[in-house]
């Protein structure tokens, strides 16, 4: 393991530490950073960004060390130094920007107090001659990789804007406008801060990302071309970006107003300095000559001296020998990720879905604990994620952990396909820097304020969305458009009832309960997450055992909690189950949330049923869905607080006959086309391209 | 009568510790021989007119006044000790004008393995700017230093007109001389300042200051304290943390490594440490500087040494005398001697 440090110990120093580590991780180098050199303040992005290096150095082997930003030296890096007791055949190397020869002596000798034997310094300034930001710790080297073919056509444009422009009211139209010049698909790099103030805009449909959102590296791989607006180079993130755009073959535009790139050396082409004269400049001059523009400023000699390559071989033979050889790659695969919601909707639909897929793509699973028995009985291999807890210092460590979990489980080619409303950090970290090909599974029916810029942006991560149609056309509403966007029929598990099979499944209940009914209802109010139905169920409970003749099913999957008081009722009994809508075929009434599974199932096998629908933040808007039902004399839609109507509608569906008039009005209901397989070719020929 | 000659001193009074020591004692030891000019240069390095407490007081005491930034330095020798506190200027707004310029080596020129200390060609070359002399010379403090100056100039070549003073400018060891104990026993410790090319690797520590010596104090032990060190054998105390006299009378072997890649220039602790009545033991390049005053020895050997000693009491009593003997070498008439020597060897006197 190759150890990263650095001269100081801030934040800067530890961001620089984290871009180099990073590069070198690119390039093939187990490289770690030591946990204990973290600054007591990093941001949310640093964190996931250092996540994968951070280690406890003493449970590992050192196998070479490299201080950058070595012309200044704290006591502390120091003393870490000595503390590592490094033996003598491990190669050490240190680099810095020496102002001068004395600088450059005191650092080598400061190193060789505490190592107790020389390092190999290198002044940067020497061996890379003039460079993109003179005050970098950084090494600032471009690393050579493939572009990011997910990304290819139209090719990607990276505008950095200072966040002081957007005070100019002309120039967000200025920006707008150039979202639409041919040949290339606009995204503004800004400050976090200046993000939000574009997505509070009137131009929020451009793609904008903060300049810590993503590594440089990652951004790098999807850019074309990238445009630098301002004064000079903005600090050392997107002087890494701008490295390796280049390097990569892509076009860099310098409109800086003291034209630091092009002054540098590097090998980027002059532009306007002035958002109005760039989208001409871009069109006419970047986009027809883009190829050949990307090809001569790759082979630049500045670009050639100022290669990570060239770094490792200033570093020496130990480091050279050091790169791990690519592993073989692994065939591809797919991998469902069903978020974790409040039950398990999200991991039944995945599952429907890779049911629909051919058996020879047999795709496998990430997900929440709480999802994998159902997962695991339907066939599929489960990596299990980390859920949310209480006990974790951020509200982010889950996913952090859960992030590192997915770099390891995921490689480059495969194939992510994730179910959920919110796409976490570490979905959409993996999906950008693996470059893996991804599908969003997005149902819809979100409450109004879920709609917002900040849950839909990061759908660029994706190649396709996937959205899973509700029954009935006033509930489907298109958040994004787009060739990308496939609305699909409503995905529901598919379950033909056996001929006989209610009867002998109901004589089976009896025997198994020891009691003898004539009424079968089963009750599916969830497990208490997101809404609390303890009354309704014991209101339930309480009138069905006015009913001898009936038995009540409280209905939950396997490990749920379940209200101890609800045991004690005469002739209602609680089934863990994962074949709930078989029971629910068996039942003459079910009581239902209105989730989009289990609302589903019950409309496509003409279930009679009373909608109690939950109601949360951050549910969906189960009370549309189950009013349009009920509206169509489909169901019966009861609110949480609407105790005396559900005792009403519960008598009018076992007493009255409402059970079998829904059931007929069903029948007689055409639905749409289920969208099981349509999504699962759809993925398919994501993974096939 | 006799005119004195004209001694100018210029120097950086900031320096703590064993060059500001260094010179104070000798400017007592030739104030009745010299007519003595001290000028102070502001300081790059411990801010602009830092002055070292030995300075201030040997400065009162002799009657002489600190010369800020003079324009010209003049005398008929120059004294410029240290040349390394130029290190950090860009230009000296001084001139020198002397018959003989004398650049008192204290710093190494040169670190073991052939590094460079500092950046000695810079700092020449701005003597060399700012000076209008007779005849230049380099004057090394000890023989490890000496060879240090010697190499350095053999490999630039540029610099061929410096001239290298043929016997050593030492620093002045004139301590109270104190009996060895006739009991000796295993308390060992060390002091210094706190700095890093002052301690050996850790693995050297571990052998010089073993879990089997009854008592181990380390003096100037910032570094370890800072770190929270788990040693629990050793009474880690911070630099100025104890008196120095307290800490003599706290051990009987003085053991002192430094980094491999730094060496003492001189070493006045461990001269100190002897006046004290201690055997002290460190590296042969260290010890070189007492003739046979100090143990030369490796860290794994420290063990063995000290046992060997507290078991033999004579032998231990005989290792403290031989080296106060050898002190005397180092006295304040020993260097008057010198000095007067060096000046009238080399000074032209107008008749």
């Amino acid at each position: 393991m190759i150890l990263i440090d650095a001269g100081q110990r801030d934040t800067r120093a530890f961001d620089a530490k984290i871009l180099f580590a990073a590069q070198l991780s690119q390039a093939g180098y187990d490289v770690v950073i030591d946990e204990k050199t973290t600054p007591q303040i990093i941001d949310r992005n640093q964190k996931y960004e250092a996540a994968p290096f951070l280690t406890d150095i003493a449970q590992i082997v050192i196998s070479a060390y490299v201080m950058i930003g070595a012309e200044t030296i704290c006591d502390e890096t120091l003393m870490s130094l000595r503390a590592y007791q490094l033996a003598p055949d491990v190669p050490v190397s240190a680099t810095g920007r020496f102002s001068d020869a004395q600088s450059l002596i005191s650092s080598t000798a400061k190193i060789s107090f505490a190592l107790g034997r020389e390092a190999n310094v290198i002044d940067l300034n020497e061996s890379q001659g003039r460079q993109l930001l003179t005050s970098s710790i950084n090494p600032l080297v471009a690393a050579t990789a493939d572009i990011d073919e997910t990304s290819a056509s139209p090719a990607e444009l990276f505008l950095f804007l200072p966040q002081d422009w957007l005070d100019e009211p002309g120039n967000l139209a200025h920006l707008s406008a150039m979202n639409h010049v041919p040949g290339f698909h606009l995204n503004i790099l800004i400050t976090g801060k200046g993000k939000d103030l574009i997505h509070k805009s009137d131009y929020s449909g451009v793609s904008v990302f903060g300049l810590n959102e993503m590594p440089p590296q990652t951004l790098a791989k999807r850019a074309g071309a990238a445009v630098f607006l301002g004064d000079g180079v903005p600090g050392e993130r997107m002087a890494m970006f701008a490295m390796d755009v280049m390097c990569r073959s892509g076009v860099l535009v310098d409109c800086t107003t003291s034209g630091a790139f092009v002054n540098s050396g590097a090998p980027a082409l002059r532009g306007p300095t002035d958002l109005a004269g760039l989208p001409n400049f871009l069109q006419y001059t970047v986009a027809t000559n883009l190829v050949e523009l990307g090809r001569q400023a790759r082979q630049s000699n500045w670009l050639d001296r100022n290669s990570i390559q060239r770094l490792i071989e200033a570093l020496g033979p130990g480091f050279v020998a050091r790169a791990t050889p690519p592993a073989t790659t692994p065939k591809p695969q797919t991998i469902f990720l069903p978020t974790n919601g409040n039950g398990l909707g999200h991991a039944q639909r995945c599952s429907l879905i890779a049911t629909a897929m051919p058996t020879a793509q047999k795709p496998a699973f990430a997900a929440f604990p709480s999802c994998i028995p159902l997962i695991n009985s339907k066939g599929y291999s489960c990596m299990p994620l980390v859920q949310k807890s209480q006990g974790h210092d951020d509200p982010f460590a889950n996913d952090l952990l859960n992030y590192l979990r997915l770099r390891q489980l995921f490689n480059p080619g495969d194939h992510l396909v994730f179910d959920g409303g919110y796409v976490f950090d570490s979905i959409y970290r993996t999906v950008m820097e693996k470059s893996l090909t991804a599908t969003w599974i997005r149902r819809g029916l979100w409450q109004a304020g879920q709609v917002t810029d900040a849950a839909l942006d990061r759908e660029r991560a994706f190649q396709q969305v996937i959205v899973p149609q509700e029954a009935f056309d006033e509930l489907n509403t298109a958040y994004t458009h787009g060739l990308s966007v496939h609305q699909v029929g409503p995905i529901v598990q598919d379950v033909a009832p056996t001929p006989g099979g209610v009867e002998k499944l109901k004589q089976k209940l009896a025997r198994t309960f020891e009691h003898k009914f004539d009424q079968l209802v089963v009750s599916m109010l969830g497990g208490g997450i997101a809404s609390d139905r303890a009354a309704q169920l014991h209101a339930l409970c309480a009138m069905l055992q006015q009913r001898p003749n009936c038995l009540h099913l409280i209905v939950v999957w396997p490990g749920s909690r379940i209200s101890a008081g609800l045991q004690g009722w005469k002739n209602t009994r609680v089934v863990k189950t994962k074949h709930a809508l078989d029971l629910c075929q068996a039942a003459d009434l079910v009581i239902s949330a209105a989730g989009y599974n289990s609302y589903h199932e019950i409309l496509y096998h003409q279930i009679p049923s009373i909608l109690i629908p939950q109601s949360a933040p951050f549910l969906d808007d189960q009370e549309r869905r189950a009013r349009a039902a009920s509206d169509r004399g489909l169901a019966a839609i009861v609110l949480a607080d609407e105790l005396l109507m559900l005792d009403r509608e519960v008598a009018a569906y076992l007493d009255n006959g409402k059970s079998a008039t829904i059931r007929a009005e069903l029948e007689k209901t055409v639905l749409p086309e289920r969208g099981n397989k349509r999504a699962a070719e759809l993925i398919c020929a994501k993974v096939n391209r | 009568m006799k005119t004195l000659p004209r001694i100018a001193y210029f120097l950086d009074p900031g320096f703590p510790g064993g060059t500001s020591g260094a010179v104070a004692a000798e400017l007592a030891a030739i104030a009745n021989i010299a007519q003595l000019e001290v000028h102070a240069v502001s300081s790059a390095m411990f801010g602009s007119k830092t002055v070292a407490p030995q300075i201030r007081k040997v400065l009162s005491k002799l009657g002489l006044d600190l010369i800020w930034d003079a324009p010209v330095v003049s005398g008929d020798v120059v004294l410029l000790h240290n040349p390394s506190f130029l290190k950090f200027h860009r230009e000296v707004n001084q001139k020198i004008i002397a018959d003989h310029l004398i650049v008192i080596a204290h710093e190494n020129f040169l670190r073991p393995g052939g590094f460079e200390s500092f950046d000695v060609g810079h700092c020449l070359d701005l003597i060399d700017r700012c000076s209008l002399t007779l005849q230049k010379s380099i004057a090394p403090i000890s023989p490890y230093n000496r060879l240090g100056v010697e190499q350095w100039l053999s490999a630039n070549s540029a610099a061929g007109h410096w001239a290298v003073v043929e016997q050593d400018w030492f620093n002045i060891c004139e301590f109270e001389i104190f009996p060895p104990t006739k009991s000796p026993k295993d308390r060992r410790g060390r002091h210094s300042r706190a700095g890093p090319e002052k301690f050996p690797l850790l693995v050297d520590m571990d052998h010089c200051f073993s879990k089997s010596a009854q008592s181990n104090v380390i003096l100037g032990a910032d570094l370890f304290l800072n770190e929270k060190l788990d040693r629990n054998h050793w009474n880690m105390v911070p630099f100025g943390g104890l008196e120095v006299a307290r800490y003599f009378e706290m051990i009987d072997f003085m053991i002192y490594f430094t980094a491999p890649t730094w060496r003492e220039s001189f070493g006045r602790v461990l001269a100190e440490a002897i006046a004290a009545g201690k055997v002290v033991i460190s590296d042969p390049d260290t010890a070189s500087v007492f003739n046979d005053a100090i143990v030369p020895a490796r860290p794994s050997e420290v063990d063995d040494i000290v046992a060997n000693f507290v078991s033999n009491p004579k032998l231990y009593r005989d290792q403290v005398i031989k080296a106060q003997k050898n002190l005397t070498a180092f006295s304040a008439s020993a260097f008057r001697q010198e000095f007067q020597s060096l000046i009238n060897t080399n000074v032209r006197r107008a008749a």
